[in-house]
């Protein structure tokens, strides 16, 4: 995330005018600031979190973090100084800390799902039949991608880019693919130990 | 519903609070960090004076230039850890530099060579040190609570390190209120365990700023 702090667009004056009218309590322009930068942030995030394989509810989220983040702190706006820098000084501090949250999350999910699913799997070894009748039992509930996502990596153990060139995708859909099979299938997994 | 709709009635949310932010702007901010490093040092000197009191030839020691020294080298470098802790509470200001603490380290410096006095730079009796290095970590412990509760409402991006410049700037502050109190004028003593002490400080403010500075 790279700025120039010299050039004045025509971003920087409006957006600082509507920081300036938020002081005023206007919230109408507040609120259409907050929307277009809400615009912004999705654009600058979604690329940067593809890459860990998180996709579009997780962008939210983070995009959700920043603008609480630029909220709770926008008393610490200079106004004599450009908008710009201090907004993107806020929006990176933001972003790396929610985004080393959901990676954590994300990786502890998946831990926690690979168990379950070896539970969800979990079919005597003698019987082959039977237990590809359950995974596919399982499976049934999903999207047709991500069933193929989940049969591709999680049962025949092919390598992501494989599954990927098969499916005509970029890596990171299909892990976002993966991950979500995942955590639809460990939500159902709970479903089902509640009686 | 959406994810984007969920934003936008976060965003709803948010805008109805437009104008009803009652914490310190700026320049209200600025103030109010110099008042907090004004009322450490003086925390710190009451804290000195009850411990230590003042050195006994104080009348006429302050006169003098080990004293001066002491105090003004000191006092440098708490003016460059307020002007870098202010920059780096409030983002968008002009960036973090090690230059600040140039004039200090050249004050110390300059004195650590001119002196001519002969004083050993283990200060004065085999305590010297110990008292000096344990005396302003104790006196700036305060400043640095105080000083890390006033950084909080401003939006630090750099936990870690603006604690450590938070923790330096208290124990310049506990080393100028020491300096009342020390008898060792030696210009190399002060050149290495004052700095010392501090470095300790800044140690210790990074280790709790990482945490209490994250927002």
């Amino acid at each position: 995330m790279t700025i120039e702090h010299t050039d004045v667009t025509p971003r920087e004056i409006q957006w600082a005018e509507a920081m300036r009218a938020e002081r005023r309590g206007d919230a109408a322009a507040y609120e259409r600031l907050l929307k277009e930068v809400a615009i912004m942030l999705r654009r600058l995030i979604r690329a940067r979190l593809a890459k860990f394989g998180l996709g579009v509810d997780e962008t939210e989220d983070v995009v959700q973090e920043i603008l609480i983040g630029l909220h709770g702190k926008r008393h610490t706006w200079d106004d004599t100084r450009p908008f710009m820098p201090w907004l993107f000084t806020i929006t990176r501090y933001k972003f790396i800390d929610t985004a080393r949250r959901l990676r954590r999350d994300a990786a502890r999910q998946v831990d926690i799902t690979m168990e379950e699913m070896a539970e969800i799997f979990a079919a005597p070894a003698e019987d082959p039949d039977r237990t590809m009748q359950d995974i596919d039992r399982h499976l049934a509930d999903l999207p047709p991608s991500q069933r193929h996502v989940v049969r591709a990596l999680g049962v025949d153990g092919a390598t992501v880019r494989a599954t990927a060139q098969q499916l005509h995708t970029s890596e990171g859909s299909v892990r976002v693919l993966y991950h979500r099979a995942l955590r639809r299938l460990s939500a159902k997994a709970r479903q089902d130990d509640t009686p | 519903m959406t994810t984007a709709a969920r934003t936008n009635g976060l965003i709803g949310g948010l805008a109805a609070q437009a104008g009803r932010s009652r914490m310190a702007r700026p320049r209200a901010f600025k103030v109010m960090l110099v008042i907090a490093a004004l009322v450490s040092l003086g925390v710190s000197v009451a804290l000195v004076l009850l411990w230590d009191g003042a050195r006994p030839d104080f009348a006429s020691a302050m006169h003098r230039a080990p004293f001066a020294y002491k105090v003004a080298s000191m006092l440098a470098l708490g003016l460059g850890g307020l002007v870098l802790a202010s920059r780096a509470a409030l983002p968008g200001s002009r960036r973090l530099t090690v230059l600040a603490f140039v004039p200090a380290v050249l004050i110390l410096a300059f004195r650590a060579v001119t002196d001519r006095s002969g004083l050993s730079f283990l200060g004065n009796s085999d305590i010297s040190v110990h008292e000096c290095v344990l005396t302003i970590l104790g006196v700036s412990l305060p400043p640095l609570v105080l000083l890390l509760g006033v950084m909080r409402m401003g939006a630090v991006t750099r936990p870690a390190v603006v604690g450590a410049i938070v923790g330096a700037l208290s124990g310049a502050l506990g080393a100028t209120a020491y300096a009342l109190a020390c008898k060792n004028d030696a210009g190399v003593f002060v050149a290495l365990w004052y700095p010392l002490a501090i470095l300790v400080m800044a140690g210790l403010g990074a280790t709790i700023g990482r945490r209490t500075l994250a927002w």
